[in-house]
């Protein structure tokens, strides 16, 4: 089976090893992965600060660029809400473009709904071990119901011990643009989730989504913990983390 | 009520830092986020109920004009006044003129949001007319001159503290620690006024067209004394509160408690359809209602429709993250939190209230907890492209997403900017890796986080070249 | 053009732009003259046993009696072992009863602001939430429910109902169109609106005490 990868902007800039640990966990799964080389950003940004033009030419862009295959999978809950619920929104006025998100939108997943779900892979291999904690992101968990679905596949993993903190599904305070133009309360926010993390003294907080991961990591560090490990999933999954890829 | 969310930037900030608010909202938070959660999940088929609460809604709306006729064709068979208003004054001014006409000297109210939106008290004291307010939490706002912080909970930004030192100074009497003693003082104080005032105010969870009645929904018994002991009761509503039938009200009322309070059903629902009966040893002689609409049917006919399904629950702010932190002043008028940020521009303008609707993280927390499933992230999006197009936008913003769609739509020129962007961005990040200051808008991200730095390559750069090596 | 009549414009030519869909069967002539019942919760619970747990949930106390003839000295147990005051006023239907052999000083009338102890029947109850529903009219007071710090309400077996619904549907067929006012009541008067501490008496009643009588 063809699957399309949408690596999604902030992977391919920020933490290549997760699109590579998903092209891995794809591939262990025998499928064909597809990466189609223009993809960019599917529009979210603009989508949410009320840019309905540029978010409708993005989204138009991602349709074309994913059209012969048969799944679409993108390492990130906001990106894949975008696609599966948004898109069509956006189509809105357009009917035939609106047929097409719908077919797009059918077709995609996020990563760990399609290893679970799609898949139902149940081994992998990954050096990583330790006891982990799992952070909901508002997208994956509110527009995509990704709750299970991490969780199930981590548990195949015998050397990972998941150890839930309070408030998992309680936002992060990232929000895109929120997060620099309300920064003050977006730094509140996610210093509620810091300390939430560090109460379940795991050696590292797993995640689905890169803004969050961004958000998190960024503001433990900045908290002067630098212990506490920040991992993808799909670097869990993998044992692919970081530069370990290069 | 004046409006003051153009300061909502400042506002919150000071809210942050203000230490026993900070206090205050952390226990409420857990109050009702827990006890509604609890209640909720007795339900087996709650979903199903929610959506047949939004369905009654909507279909409510969808035919607001024959209902509301209907209502009123009811209501006056009972001996229902029934008023109409289409601005805060004109609501004031019926209110002051039914006071005069009926020679009223004072009047005790119960929790109106409605009120709080004409400010009613303001405008009735001002015609020399005293007006007590007899809910807890609006009796303790109304001593110490403030507004209310939250729809159901008006009080809930102050300390029992900070109520201590309010009532030993304005009852001058000794001071009182705890809230038992407190609530005790404030009903002794009150129940003088009950039994002795003239006209009775409150407002209206719902109007009944089935039967013309209003119905109050509470815990404290303000509401059915203020319904009950003065010669003269007047229910301020609007036109959104309107249901078809009492079935339909059964229906939302598995619903509002719980959502509200986390309560299976509040202590006191009191349907009231018109004024005292022959015989009645007791009841108001006259019952006025007066219907206002200011806004409503202007969002009936928007995009925001939705939004007028809202039954005042204020399970979305008692969710929202941002309201969790910076409590309900900061969003600078009568509704806070998410339906705070839709309603409050839809009733005075979206150029009135510019952060609310973006001062958000769009987590949709609010819209999963509503009980009439209103997609508030979504109306807060329409709100932020009717900001856009109407160019109300913050220049930096809007420049900043134009080049980044610029870019994300040529994929050549995007590949190169981003290889150049990794790189840069492992430099910077040095041998720790994380971005401790950036420049221009990026500042406003590492005053408050470090940036976990680029790896110095991209996936695209690194997945196409291993391709080629493997294929060659 | 007055208010009422700008208002109903406005909102049609509302729902004419919003060109809405009305996802629901029926008309509103239908739906007020048949009114539908929807989603109902699974009620798979027995009435009695349901409406006391949900009583002494919402911090309601309860007690059982056989006949209206015991009526007297349940109250009276009540009174006595709560250390309240033997003087009470009453809805009419129970005046004639032997208060004086119980050493209770009976009134019927409406109450007034210094009455500590308020007897009343009810209209029927609901199982679902364990609330009284009262209705307002000639022999029964709403103030004696309300103003003293004690109410204690008498309760029909066989009329306790499940739901709301229910007790819509027994009004309507019994009662025709609805009196001045309806009270459901839950429990004692409440608030939490100091530091979210919950506190009993807030302006109504301290504590309600609930008699199920058999006939
Ligand atoms: S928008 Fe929904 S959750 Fe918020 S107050 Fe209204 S009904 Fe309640």
């Amino acid at each position: 089976m063809r699957v399309g990868l949408f690596v999604t902007c902030l992977a391919d800039l920020m933490r290549p090893s997760i699109g590579l640990a998903a092209v891995k966990l794809l591939e262990r799964a025998g499928c064909e992965v597809v990466f189609p080389e223009s993809q960019t950003c599917c529009g979210q940004p603009a989508y949410n600060a009320g840019d309905r033009q540029s978010a409708q030419q993005l989204a138009r862009k991602v349709i074309s660029e994913f059209a012969d295959v048969d799944y679409v999978v993108v390492p990130s809950g906001s990106c894949g809400g975008m696609i599966k619920t948004h898109y069509e929104d956006l189509m809105s006025g357009l009917p035939e473009h609106r047929v097409k998100a719908q077919w797009l939108a059918a077709r995609t997943y996020e990563l760990t709904d399609f290893l679970a779900n799609v898949i139902d892979m149940n081994s992998f291999d990954t050096a990583f071990q330790g006891t982990i904690t799992y952070h909901d992101s508002c997208a994956g968990l509110r527009e995509l119901n990704i709750k299970d679905q991490p969780r199930k596949l981590l548990a195949y993993l015998p050397h990972v011990d998941l150890k839930e903190m309070a408030g998992a599904e309680q936002c992060c305070g990232f929000g895109g643009t929120f997060s620099v133009k309300y920064g003050d309360i977006s730094s509140r926010i996610v210093d509620v989730k810091c300390d939430d993390v560090e109460a379940t003294q795991v050696d590292a907080l797993v995640l689905g989504d890169l803004g969050c991961m961004m958000n998190i990591e960024g503001k433990l560090r900045r908290r002067g913990n630098h212990k506490t490990k920040v991992l993808h999933i799909a670097e869990v999954l993998t044992g692919l983390v970081g530069d370990e890829t290069e | 009520m004046e409006l003051t969310s153009h300061q909502f930037k400042s506002v919150s900030s000071a809210k942050l830092k203000d230490v026993k608010l900070q206090k205050a909202l952390y226990q409420a938070k857990d109050g009702f986020v827990v006890s509604r959660a609890k209640v909720v999940a007795e339900l087996d088929n709650f979903e199903e109920i929610r959506q047949a609460a939004a369905d009654v809604r909507d279909h409510c709306l969808a035919h607001l004009d024959l209902y509301l006729e209907e209502w009123e064709k009811q209501a006056q068979a009972a001996g229902t006044i029934v008023h109409w208003a289409e601005s805060y004054e004109e609501l004031n001014a019926l209110v002051v003129k039914i006071a005069q006409d009926n020679k009223v000297k004072k009047i005790i109210k119960s929790k109106s949001m409605v009120g709080e939106e004409t400010g009613l008290n303001q405008y009735v004291e001002g015609h020399g007319i005293e007006v007590k307010e007899t809910d807890l939490g609006e009796y303790i706002i109304q001593q110490a001159d403030e507004h209310p912080s939250h729809i159901i909970a008006p009080a809930t930004h102050k300390s029992k503290d900070d109520v201590a030192d309010l009532f030993a100074e304005k009852h001058q009497r000794p001071r009182l620690d705890d809230a038992e003693k407190l609530t005790h003082e404030a009903r002794e104080i009150l129940r003088p006024h009950f039994l002795d005032a003239d006209m009775g105010i409150t407002g209206a969870n719902f109007m009944i067209a089935e039967t013309g009645s209003t119905v109050i929904v509470t815990n404290e018994g303000n509401g059915r004394m203020t319904t009950t002991m003065p010669r003269v009761h007047v229910a301020i509503s609007s036109i959104e509160k309107c249901l078809p039938t009492l079935d339909d009200f059964a229906l939302i009322m598995r619903l509002l408690p719980r959502s509200a309070t986390g309560q299976v059903i509040s202590n006191y629902v009191s349907m009231t359809t018109g004024p005292k009966r022959t015989g009645d040893k007791d009841g108001p002689g006259a019952f006025h209602v007066i219907i206002l609409d200011v806004g409503r049917t202007r969002v009936l006919g928007s995009e925001l429709r939705e939004a007028l399904r809202c039954i005042r629950c204020g399970a979305c702010m008692n969710h929202c993250p941002v309201y969790q932190n910076v409590g309900g002043h900061a969003y600078g008028w009568v509704y806070p939190g998410p339906i705070g940020s839709v309603l409050t521009p839809a009733y005075n303008g979206i150029e009135n209230a510019i952060d609310l609707p973006n001062a958000a993280t769009l987590c949709n927390q609010c819209g999963v907890v509503c009980p009439v499933k209103i997609p508030l992230p979504d109306l807060m999006r329409k709100l932020r492209e009717r900001q856009y197009e109407k160019n109300l936008k913050s220049s930096t913003e809007k420049w900043s997403l134009r080049f980044w769609a610029y870019l994300a739509l040529r994929p050549k020129l995007y590949s190169v900017v981003t290889r150049v962007m990794a790189r840069a961005g492992k430099v910077l990040g040095g041998d720790s890796r994380r971005i401790k200051r950036m420049l221009f808008a990026g500042q406003d991200w590492t005053r408050h986080r470090d940036l976990p730095a680029p790896r110095g390559r991209t996936f695209r750069d690194i997945y196409i070249n291993k391709n080629k090596t493997a294929n060659r | 053009m007055s208010a009422r009549e700008n208002i109903l414009a406005r909102i049609r030519a509302a729902n004419k732009t919003a060109n809405i869909d009305d996802v629901m069967d029926g008309a509103v002539a239908d739906r007020l003259g048949s009114p539908p019942i929807s989603a109902l919760p699974k009620l798979d619970w027995e009435s009695e046993v349901h409406f006391k747990l949900r009583c002494k949930e919402s911090a309601s106390s309860l007690d059982e009696i056989a006949r209206i003839e015991e009526l007297p000295s349940a109250v009276n147990r009540y009174l006595s072992k709560n250390v309240l005051p033997n003087k009470a006023v009453c809805w009419p239907e129970f005046l004639n009863l032997s208060w004086a052999a119980e050493g209770i000083q009976m009134e019927s009338r409406g109450a007034i602001g210094d009455d500590k102890v308020g007897l009343t029947g009810s209209y029927c109850a609901v199982a679902e939430t364990g609330t009284l529903v009262l209705l307002s009219g000639p022999d029964s007071h709403a103030t004696t429910s309300l103003l003293p710090e004690t109410h204690i309400a008498v309760v029909q077996r066989s009329r306790i109902v499940k739901t709301m619904e229910d007790a819509w549907r027994l009004i309507r067929g019994e009662v025709g169109s609805l009196p001045r006012q309806v009270n459901f009541i839950s429990g004692p008067s409440r608030t939490a609106d100091i530091e979210m501490t919950l506190v009993y008496g807030a302006h109504g009643p301290f504590r309600v005490h609930v008699i199920i009588i058999d006939q």
